[in-house]
């Protein structure tokens, strides 16, 4: 493992020797794809579609996007760490494909550290644990109490996902214990929690947002450290739970071996794009933080997520072959 | 009146130049993408989407809207040409429309779709108008209890497609039930019957399967036996149906709108059913329940109209709730956000402009599609007459783009190389395709909702009886069983088996 590790970074450093000369001084000279390891449509595909909008101004070349849909996004992360690493294929990242999955997946279809070279981390979103008005509960305390009177089942989009975590999280803290009910995505499980099929759920604040603002879902609270700025009223879930804090992020990365040159131009017209206030604006509608790091920031925010998530992985016995 | 006033804001955002012009694009590129086979209105709907970045949201929407629509025209074109759907609810329009083609009643096939959708179309747009919010309600009112209930109706009826022997029905049935196991199992994220192969972690691809089945083992069958195509190109009379047949076409149109229109609504599942459902009543209120397969009437019009008013009414959980009923929908939710719009219930109190004009646009849209498509269903038949080993390979390419479109999955390719053979296999058999692709799209929604309301009901199996909607659907489905094994429906279907065996 060490060795192969070692050859892949050495000859990554001789490729970028190699092409810094030839490649740095024009690039980009032609498209480049940016492959989203998810469906069109859902939230990771809207940030990734503005920046690839927007990131196409900078870099006066056409940013492609291509959906890679797929195994909780593996599919299309191993796909980018197996391209070639010349700053024309790059991956939208995000917590599962570059810390969830990783620890998650028996099989190990890639090593988020070793096979990618980080770019910028771009946003954080917030995650938020919601009930069906009709659950007799207004805060997180209320909810515990409840759960520990009866049986409480929650909705996630799925098996492993940020979301799942979250609610695992969320238990272990909380000392209770909900049936946790996976959806086939967040869209099924906000339908069954609006009809009170399912009395709880654990979303991404902006897909529910407009259901939170309308009244149709009560928000407990939201599972950043402190409240989100879209929504002041809805107390985070570290107010009763201190040190609970979870949230899912977008990041952008290429294959490892990408001449530091490339990687360079690519950042800054990442953050170019994040400090567009048309960008911002959107991205404050989606309830999404704005980060546009640079790539060492990127580097360690791997590091910190994956010994995270390590922990509530193997308590909540989470795992997939 | 409110629905007067609001229509009226509607039709003045729609028929605004840019607007009916966007409303053509979209139609016309969606009428494009459904004839050419394997592509969906998913792939293009995803590559156009940074266009419309530079768009109006009302304007981007309509032109959305419909491709999508448009799509579902389109497919039916080639389902009764070349026996190819394109999507889960154009299968059923190519049992009957492609035995009508085979017969020579090709243009007569397409105009009867053509009118049934538009007739469908424009009911269930005034449904979207008038019932929207209360419809959703009674949507919210299925949970898992009533999806299992409503799958295991789906199922009994799938009995009813087929015009062959009821044991080979349910033997098609089964398997393809247990091609819609291929995946992960969502509850545990064990794989099953993947083969190690990560690309079928999500299950087989739906198109590369009805693509597949459909499509590739009819160009198989008919390499294998030229003489059938020449008849089918020769015997064309006329193009389009006789005042007769527009008579017979009136009650499966209406029945098919209703059926569409209520299935529609349901997110999840529900469109998907609309189509073999309409199939299903037709068959059996039918005087001539044989005709069914040998190029029915009435199997192309109710259908037909089952899928465009399903279709539409699929509109109504993405407007009110936000919430999409099917890939399709989620890119266009995928599109208000990228515009700014956040979908949810307010969409209709706070855009006002947007909610009706998309309204209006696609009574417009269905209205363009039929004038559109009258003209051309001279062409489409004429594309009949394209000698086999020019029309074919092209087939075979475009089916192969489209397929990889859906995913960029190479995996998908090789699903539709075999499920060709394994189609060609079956025709040798004499099974039918149908009920296949109907047990394989519903099979897994059946298990998700059985096991989800196993798990809410702690294990109590009377969930499926104690809850006033489920327990309908399955007295209703009891009564289908009842109908279809009765013995004198045995009978008559025995009489059926012989005939198409002689």
């Amino acid at each position: 493992m060490t060795v192969s590790i070692t050859r892949r970074l050495l000859l990554g450093a001789a490729m970028a020797l190699g092409l810094a000369g030839a490649a740095a001084a024009e690039y980009p000279e032609r498209p480049i794809t940016l492959v989203i390891p998810f469906a069109a449509g859902g939230s990771t595909d809207v940030v990734g579609r503005i920046v690839a909008d927007r990131m196409s101004q900078e870099l006066g070349q056409q940013v492609i996007v291509q959906n890679v849909g797929g195994a909780g996004g593996s599919l299309g992360a191993g796909q980018v760490a197996k391209a070639d690493p010349d700053g024309y294929t790059i991956l939208m990242a995000t917590v599962a494909t570059h810390a969830l999955n990783p620890l998650i997946l028996k099989q190990k279809p890639y090593d988020p550290v070793a096979d990618f070279a980080p770019i910028s981390l771009l946003v954080l979103v917030p995650n938020v644990l919601a009930v069906n008005p009709e659950l007799p509960v207004n805060s997180v305390q209320e909810l515990i109490d409840l759960a520990k009177k009866e049986p409480l089942a929650y909705a996630s989009s799925g098996n492993g996902t940020p979301l799942h975590l979250s609610g695992e999280l969320f238990k272990a803290m909380a000392g209770i214990d909900v049936t946790h009910i996976p959806y086939k995505g967040s869209g099924p499980a906000l339908t069954d929690v609006l009809g009170n099929q399912v009395p709880i759920i654990f979303d991404n604040l902006p897909s529910a947002s407009s259901h939170i603002a309308s009244g149709k879902l009560r928000a407990l609270g939201v599972t950043t450290k402190e409240r989100a700025p879209s929504f002041p009223d809805v107390p985070a879930i570290a107010e009763t739970l201190p040190g609970y804090e979870t949230y899912t992020w977008n990041a952008l990365f290429a294959p490892a071996g990408t001449p530091p040159e490339v990687i360079e131009r690519l950042s800054a017209a990442a953050k170019a794009a994040m400090a567009d206030p048309a960008v911002a604006e959107r991205m404050k509608d989606f309830s999404a933080t704005i980060v546009a790091s640079g790539p060492e920031e990127l580097a360690e925010h791997v590091k910190a997520e994956m010994a995270k998530w390590e922990p509530v992985v193997r308590d909540a016995n989470v795992s997939l072959d | 009146m409110d629905l007067i006033s609001n229509l009226a804001l509607g039709f003045s955002v729609a028929s605004s130049f840019a607007n009916l012009a966007f409303c053509l694009i979209g139609v016309l590129l969606g009428t494009l993408i459904g004839v050419l086979p394997g592509i969906g209105a998913t792939a293009t709907i995803a590559m156009l989407l940074p266009i419309t970045f530079q768009l109006e949201p009302v304007s981007s929407l309509i032109m959305l809207a419909g491709i999508y629509y448009g799509a579902q025209y389109g497919g039916s074109t080639t389902a009764i040409l070349i026996n190819m759907p394109g999507e889960s609810s154009s299968a059923v329009t190519a049992i009957d429309g492609y035995q009508m083609a085979r017969k020579g009643r090709a243009g007569t096939a397409l105009a009867v779709a053509a009118l049934g959708s538009f007739f469908a179309g424009t009911v269930s747009t005034f449904l979207v108008a008038i019932f929207a919010p209360p419809l959703t309600e009674v949507a919210l009112k299925f949970g898992a209890a009533e999806y299992f209930s409503l799958m295991v109706m789906g199922l009994v009826m799938s009995v009813a497609l087929a015009h062959g022997s009821v044991v080979k029905a349910l033997a098609m049935v089964v398997l393809g039930l247990l091609l819609g196991l291929v995946g992960t199992d969502i509850y545990t994220g064990a794989p099953r019957f993947t083969m190690g192969i990560t690309q079928y972690a999500d299950g087989l691809n739906f198109v590369a399967v009805a693509v597949g089945v459909f499509g590739i083992a009819e160009i198989l069958r008919n390499l294998e036996d030229e003489h059938d195509r020449e008849v089918m190109t020769k015997n064309i009379t006329r193009l389009f149906p006789t005042r007769q047949e527009l008579k017979q076409m009136i009650g499966p149109v209406l029945r098919g709108t209703g059926v569409g229109s209520v299935l529609g609504i349901l997110p999840g599942g529900g469109a998907i059913l609309a189509s073999f459902a309409s199939y299903t009543v037709e068959k059996k209120l039918s005087a001539h329940p044989e005709e069914f397969g040998q190029g029915a009437l009435a199997g192309v019009a109710g259908p037909e109209s089952a899928n465009n008013a399903g279709a539409q009414t699929s509109f109504i959980p993405l407007l009110t709730l936000g919430i999409p009923a099917n890939p399709v929908m989620a890119l266009m939710i995928g599109a208000m956000i990228i515009q700014g719009i956040v979908p949810g219930p307010n969409v209709v109190s706070e855009q006002p402009r947007l909610f009706w004009g998309i309204i209006a646009s696609m009574w417009i849209g269905n209205l363009m599609l039929v004038v559109l498509n009258l003209p051309l269903i001279g062409l489409w038949v004429r594309l009949l007459t394209v000698p086999y080993y020019v029309l074919f390979p092209i087939i075979m390419a475009m089916c192969s783009i489209g397929v990889y479109s859906v995913a960029s999955n190479t995996y998908d390719l090789f699903a539709v190389a075999f499920f060709g053979l394994l189609g060609y296999v079956m025709s040798k058999l004499r099974c039918e395709p149908a009920p296949l692709l109907l047990g394989f799209v519903l099979g897994p929604l059946l298990e998700e909702n059985l096991r989800r309301a196993m798990i809410l009901s702690r294990g109590d199996p009377t969930t499926f009886l104690t809850r006033p909607i489920s327990a309908t659907l399955l007295l209703l489905s009891l009564g289908v069983l009842i109908l279809v094994f009765m013995p004198q429906i045995r009978k008559r279907r025995d009489e059926v088996f012989t005939e198409s065996d002689a």
